[in-house]
């Protein structure tokens, strides 16, 4: 029952639209990778708009003031934005062309937009980062953009409880690791040995470390195709999932505030996490817990590497203010400026020099921490890794929760990422 | 129509009739071309300031997102959207081999089954209770079931996480009844089930208050009547009331309709779409799709959804709309 | 038992007309709908003395039910306001606590102290009286002409109504933002405001009202020689007042808890509202400030509850006299 009139008026809407869109799609590919063109000498000026997430995103105005004291003609505007829908802000921003001039950016969000930054120039000196770090701002053999502080993932675990089930050593190799988590169920009172991740979104990414160490491989060495049934996942993934078949780990996903809660309490006194996690414990357990738990590298089993996160700090094409924008970056990767940073926010330094300084060197836990970072590793940075991932995810739950054969996921798995692709 | 002074039944005025005796009847004879015109600019200039507004902000995007549903449009290629490739129904065509989406179809018809004749049926009881049943205390309890309305879902979805973990507080009072709750958030059986009971929490209230502007207009003689005539409450429920409720449960299954097929806000804040995607609603499905940079498949799912839709709320007034 | 034909259920598809009773009510000078100081219905007579012969028991059995149900419906919020109280610690610990064991008022003082919550609340109120004000306008300007005058494309602007109704929200959300952006209005007021000025929600619930109102009445003003404007200012805004305090309730509820939009569209810090300053600050990339989230929802509620306890009865006569019969 449409009224003739309506009828004729999408008519004409639907030629229109189609008159415009017909001119179907360029067989040209994407331009090849810009090389970056140097940066201006001299102080940096104008105005650079700065976009960061959460506390970052709060803190660095303080920090910044020391920039612009230091380049009088120079104003950086920061924007705090919230972490939980950061990504939909950045992908409205670059689909309605206002982005800004810099940005931090999630490591694995890399591959997803990388079409839209600027790609880094020579005169950035990228020799004292941590190496995988570095491969974190790399996509498809172009550079973006500078690592700004990094986190990687170890091993928490109450060390009281420990010496209880008598084991009075880290755990550093895969069977140590068991044999930990087998003694706190068994000997320290614990519902659950250890806290693994059973399916949430980034389950996948927490299950890397165990594929790395070992050996195996996300993709072939050009970044051309998806290799992730190989063997060595599957038998990953099989150490992984016996966690949860022999009952040493809860299928249940940790909702709310169950991880910190239940680590304090020792009914699940191990994990894996990052350095933000310290604080947290110290917190939830209240005063002198942090003396109840250690921190360890992941366990070994042809190599102990872990994952890299973190953030990097980005320059975005349309900047109008490129040279600026990329002094500021140089600026914020000097190791003196990343310790005033590591003190006011507790992130870590991603030039490795900064690491020698006593605040970090001296810490325990800290030290881990930086031990753990000269060994790490990344997910390929391609557009189509949030896809991937989520798909990945899926199947760890199916595993986890559904007993599905480790093998049998990593094929469908790789059928879903080859489906996928790889973003070229 | 809701007024306190009714006339006694069989007064009525009779529906539809205009108030007689007031125009002349000279005045409506004058109806000429340029009169006409005249008249339908008038009624454009009214609807101006609208359809500017809905036009640039509504339609617009519509008809692009609209398009984009048959090309393979990209987040890549936004910075230059005409050079896209046109591929008919192809969108459409991968979405239903698509099992994940199957998947989200499935658990979209499993919320809209339950939940819709639940949310009814609760506020309906609740209206009459509030109307009826009780005669102090009714702002209170009227404001009390509407509060879920009005807030933001950010702020409820911790206290919700809270009130729903393995030692949370439903499965405590659970517990006092002898009953071992599972752990709803992390359980495929129970996931649906506890977003389901969070989604009538928050819209038990806005059809309540509809429902109840509803049973205001039964008039209270009939019901009198009928009282006189020995039936008991209920066949008095089910004879008058409800009949004449019809074009109300019709408003408010319809708007709940609406609400119900685009499931997104509780999942996202509270499983996001987990476990094992037995919360994923189509609307998620969508989010995650533009999320990807999928533009061509998200607006593809996001018009099936409409489909859905404008037939479920057709199908209700069909079934709901009164036969005379 | 029939019903009487005499019932005023004529409904026939979406547009169901009925002469508008309440509007003649309000014309006559007689009392609206629900005015009685109990806030109780209409029927609050009637349902009163039947309720007297009603067996007590039975009474009190729906109290009790009514009682146990509006306390599970407001125990969240209870949990909510009594969290607000607690330290993080507190909130990390299980089993979960009820009553604050160190109460504290530190969650509330950072948000008055260290966070511009004046900005974020000034922003909020600016936006949502702007799109409550022109939606009354708009709308109602639109559902007259739908309602009450005849024009080529009527019914084609209806079936828009009713389509832009049902379209799934999150479909236009990216072509919207381009199409903001392309006319420089990113980070301004208008961009929050503009795309929310035209609700079909808004525009169905006055069309409907309108159409009650009895064609006479408008004819009498068009024969006493007065314009579409005069009359629609003069004789339909004037009974319109239910319609507009539940559409206005509305706008502002979904004005004031809206979240995506505003984040995507503020560019900085002081075009934030409440939502969007309250995900910025308590949740972090890794962990989550439960204290500051609690008490920031605290913040954002109360004056959205106060409100609606303040308006609530125009509100329930507007939707009891907008097509619901």
């Amino acid at each position: 029952m449409i009224h003739p009139n309506a009828k004729k008026a999408a008519a004409v809407g639907l030629a229109t639209a189609l008159l415009l869109t017909g001119c179907g799609r360029d067989s040209a590919g994407s331009p090849a990778a810009s090389s970056a063109k140097p940066i201006a000498s001299g102080p940096a000026s104008g105005t650079i708009t700065l976009w960061a997430q959460g506390s970052e995103g709060e803190a660095l105005p303080a920090l910044l003031k020391e920039f612009e004291a230091e380049n009088p003609g120079v104003k950086v505007n920061v924007t705090a934005i919230p972490w939980d829908a950061a990504l939909s802000k950045y992908q409205t921003a670059i689909a309605g062309g206002t982005t800004p001039d810099v940005a931090q950016m999630g490591t694995t969000w890399m591959g997803d937009f990388a079409s839209s930054f600027d790609a880094t120039p020579q005169e950035i000196d990228a020799s004292d980062f941590f190496p995988g770090s570095v491969k974190s701002t790399e996509v498809e053999g172009t550079t973006y953009g500078v690592p700004w502080y990094v986190d990687t993932r170890v091993v928490y675990y109450r060390s009281d409880l420990a010496e209880k089930a008598g084991i009075t050593k880290a755990p550093e190799t895969w069977d140590d690791f068991k044999a930990l988590a087998k003694g706190l169920q068994e000997k320290a009172g614990a519902k659950y040995g250890v806290q693994l991740p059973a399916g949430v979104a980034g389950s996948y990414l927490d299950t890397l470390p165990f594929q790395w160490s070992n050996g195996a491989k996300l993709m072939n060495d050009d970044g051309t195709k998806w290799t992730l049934d190989t063997p060595e996942a599957a038998e990953a993934l099989k150490y992984y999932s016996s966690f949860f078949a022999d009952g040493l780990a809860s299928k249940a996903v940790s909702t709310g505030t169950t991880a910190e809660a239940s680590f304090v309490d020792g009914s699940a006194p191990m994990m894996i996490s990052g350095p933000w996690h310290v604080g947290l414990l110290n917190k939830a357990g209240g005063e002198g817990f942090e003396d109840k738990y250690k921190v360890a590298p992941m366990p070994k089993e042809t190599t102990s590497t872990s994952f890299v996160g973190g953030s990097n700090m980005v320059v975005f094409k349309k900047s109008e203010n490129r040279d600026a924008s990329w002094k500021l970056l140089q600026w914020l990767s000097k190791p003196e400026v990343q310790l005033k940073w590591y003190k006011a926010t507790g992130d870590l330094p991603s030039q490795q020099s900064a690491w020698k300084d006593q605040s970090l060197a001296s810490d325990s836990k800290l030290s881990v921490f930086g031990d753990q970072l000269k060994n790490t590793n990344n997910p390929p940075a391609v557009s189509t890794w949030t896809q991937v991932a989520a798909a990945a995810d899926s199947e760890i739950e199916q595993i986890v929760k559904a007993g599905k054969d480790p093998a049998e996921a990593l094929k469908s798995l790789q059928q879903a990422a080859d489906s996928i692709g790889t973003g070229k | 129509m809701a007024t306190t002074n009714a006339p006694p039944a069989g007064t009525k005025p009779p529906a539809g009739t205009k108030n007689a005796g007031r125009p002349p009847a000279r005045a409506r004879v004058r109806t000429g071309q340029s009169r006409r015109r005249r008249n339908a600019i008038t009624a454009w200039l009214f609807a101006l300031p609208f359809v500017l507004i809905f036009g640039v902000f509504m339609l617009g995007p519509l008809l692009s997102s609209f398009l984009m549903s048959f090309t393979d449009f990209t987040s890549r290629d936004i910075e230059n959207p005409f050079a896209v490739g046109f591929v008919g129904l192809e969108q459409y065509a991968a979405l239903f081999r698509n099992p994940q989406f199957l998947h989200s179809v499935l658990n979209t018809a499993y919320f809209v089954v339950v939940g819709i004749p639940l949310t009814t049926i609760l506020a309906l009881a609740l209206a009459v209770a509030l109307n009826n049943g009780i005669s102090r205390f009714r702002t209170a309890f009227r404001v009390g079931f509407y509060t879920p309305v009005v807030t933001s879902i950010v702020a409820v979805a911790v206290v919700w996480r809270f009130i729903l973990q393995p030692d949370g507080l439903l499965n405590v009072i659970l517990g006092w009844v002898g009953i071992a709750g599972p752990d709803w958030l992390n359980s495929t059986t129970w996931s649906m089930p506890a977003l389901i009971m969070m989604a009538v929490w928050r819209n038990l209230g806005t059809l309540m208050i509809i429902f109840l502007a509803g049973l205001q207009a039964v008039p209270g003689d009939i019901l009198e009547a009928a009282e006189v005539d020995g039936a008991n409450a209920w066949q008095r429920f089910m004879k008058i009331t409800l009949p004449m409720l019809r074009p109300t449960l019709l408003l408010g299954t319809v708007l709940l309709s609406v609400g119900f097929l685009q499931f997104f806000e509780e999942p996202f804040v509270m499983t996001k779409g987990g476990p094992l995607d037995s919360t994923l609603s189509v609307s998620y499905f969508t989010y995650n799709q533009f999320g990807f940079g999928k533009y061509g498949l998200a607006s593809a799912a996001s018009y099936v959804l409409f489909v859905a839709i404008a037939l479920l709320s057709l199908l209700q007034f069909r079934a709901l709309r009164s036969k005379d | 038992m029939t019903i009487p034909d005499t019932s005023p259920l004529d409904a026939a598809a979406p547009a169901a007309t009925t002469p508008g009773t309440e509007a003649a009510a309000v014309v006559r000078g007689t009392a609206p709908a629900g005015t009685n100081t109990t806030g109780g219905s209409p029927q609050g007579s009637n349902a009163r003395r039947r309720s007297g012969r009603r067996a007590p028991a039975r009474r009190t059995l729906t109290y009790a039910v009514l009682v146990v149900g509006v306390s599970a419906t407001l125990l969240p919020f209870v949990w909510m306001f009594l969290g607000a109280f607690k330290t993080q610690g507190e909130l990390l610990r299980r089993p979960i606590t009820w009553w604050p064991e160190q109460p504290t008022l530190e969650n509330f003082s950072s948000w008055f102290n260290e966070l511009q919550i004046g900005t974020f609340f000034l922003n909020s109120v600016v936006v949502a009286v702007f799109t409550v004000l022109g939606n009354l306008l708009f709308c109602s300007m639109v559902g007259y002409a739908l309602a009450k005058m005849d024009f080529p494309g009527k019914r084609f602007l209806f079936l828009l109504v009713m389509v832009m109704l049902m379209v799934p929200g999150v479909v236009t959300f990216v072509p919207l933002f381009v199409m903001v952006s392309k006319l420089g209005l990113v980070s301004t007021y208008p961009a929050l405001i503009l795309p929310f000025l035209a609700a079909p929600m808004g525009v169905f619930l006055m069309r409907q009202f309108i159409m009650g109102i009895p064609d006479s009445l408008i004819e009498a003003a068009r024969i006493d020689g007065a314009g579409e404007l005069r009359t629609f200012l003069r004789i339909v805004m004037p009974l319109c007042g239910p319609p507009l305090a539940t559409l206005g309730i509305l706008t502002f509820l979904g004005s004031w808890n809206n979240f995506l939009w505003p984040l995507v569209v503020a560019q900085s810090e002081e075009m934030y509202t409440l939502p969007v300053a309250l995900s910025l600050y308590s949740t972090g990339q890794n962990a989550t400030d439960y204290g500051l989230l609690l008490a920031g929802s605290v913040l954002i509620i109360t004056p959205i509850i106060l409100l609606f306890v303040a308006l609530q009865r125009y509100f329930i006569q507007g939707v009891a006299a907008t097509g619901i019969k």
